[in-house]
């Protein structure tokens, strides 16, 4: 499959995997490495000072994956902006996934917080990777602002709704001028396929893969759909139409007439 | 008696038992400080400096690592 190129990073897989909800750590890093993902996003959180096995991620071998540090918690860009420099400080990884979530309830983005966020990041050096609503007007404000890619949303983060904002998406594809990564909402292989058809450079994938009944068997049925999706798109998609169009000969049947 | 903010809640030492760099804290909370991230009195604090910074009673340190998240 062709490249995809973040920030002037190659990748081999258009899928990127959340490593939240999964049952345990085990089942988590073999999800990981089914799905074929090289980017692997993270939270940021207060360790748990009470439990000695809180270090959930020690089975993602980093220096496989990229690990995509997220800001999720943060409801304003100040609160984005701490998180992502006290993760460059101390891991020396400079991308960020910004998600900036005041919204409890449907967990959706703050436009002008995540604007914001994205500006000053970029100046600062952060390779900004913004989760947005599927707004073609801040897709471009953001492109202009310098991130590096769009993450547009399918539907509400973990409601495994699929694409409802085709429409809006199919423009800020249409419009875009750097990769636009569908995050959140995807939650059927045939979703991520659906995404990767229209013309999306990647899928991220978490709530649908992680909480699965078989976590690693799906991880390969995303890898898949996206492959598959990917290549439809390259291949260029035959015309739709009303009437039926006869893909055998209408000629020479065995009858007389 | 000495008192650290860790992660936000106050943490109550004997008189000089406060632990006496971050390294040491982490230590005697047995958390591995490899994947730890610190923050003392609103400063990141380099994981190399763990072992030299030193703890003060009073002083507030937040202690966060990457989790599961998507």
């Amino acid at each position: 499959m062709d490249k995809l190129i973040i920030a002037n990073k190659e990748f081999n897989s258009r899928l990127l995997i959340g490593t939240g909800k999964f049952s345990s750590s085990k089942v988590m890093a073999e999800a990981v490495e089914a799905s074929g993902a090289q980017i692997v996003t993270v939270a940021l959180r207060r360790v748990d000072i009470t439990d000695k096995n809180d270090d959930m991620l020690a089975a993602i071998d980093r220096d496989k994956y990229l690990l995509l540090p997220n800001t999720s918690g943060a409801r304003t860009a100040d609160e984005a902006v701490r998180l992502s420099r006290l993760t460059r400080a101390a891991t020396g990884i400079n991308w960020v996934k910004l998600e900036v979530t005041p919204d409890p309830y449907y967990l959706l983005p703050d436009p002008v917080e995540t604007l914001k966020a994205a500006e000053i990041l970029v100046k600062e050096g952060f390779i900004v990777l913004p989760y947005i609503n599927a707004d073609p007007i801040l897709s471009k404000r953001l492109q202009d602002v310098g991130t590096a890619t769009v993450m547009p949303l399918g539907s509400p983060i973990g409601s495994n709704q699929g694409i409802k904002a085709r429409a809006a998406i199919e423009i800020i594809i249409e419009q875009a001028n750097v990769p636009v990564v569908v995050d959140a909402g995807l939650g059927l292989p045939s979703h991520a396929a659906e995404a990767m058809e229209m013309g999306a450079d990647a899928v991220l994938i978490n709530t649908a893969i992680a909480t699965a009944a078989e976590p690693v068997k799906m991880a390969v049925g995303f890898k898949l759909a996206v492959e598959a999706g990917r290549i439809a798109y390259l291949s260029g998609a035959a015309d739709q139409s009303k009437r039926a169009s006869a893909s055998s000969p209408l000629t020479g049947f065995l009858r007389n007439e | 008696m000495g008192v650290l903010k860790i992660n936000g809640k106050e943490t109550v030492f004997e008189e000089n038992k406060i632990p006496a760099t971050i390294e040491d804290l982490l230590k005697s909370l047995g958390v591995e400080s490899a994947t730890v991230i610190a923050e003392l009195d609103g400063q990141i604090v380099e994981r190399a400096k763990f072992p030299t910074t030193e703890l003060r009673d009073g002083q507030a340190i937040e202690l966060v690592r990457f989790v599961p998240g998507g």
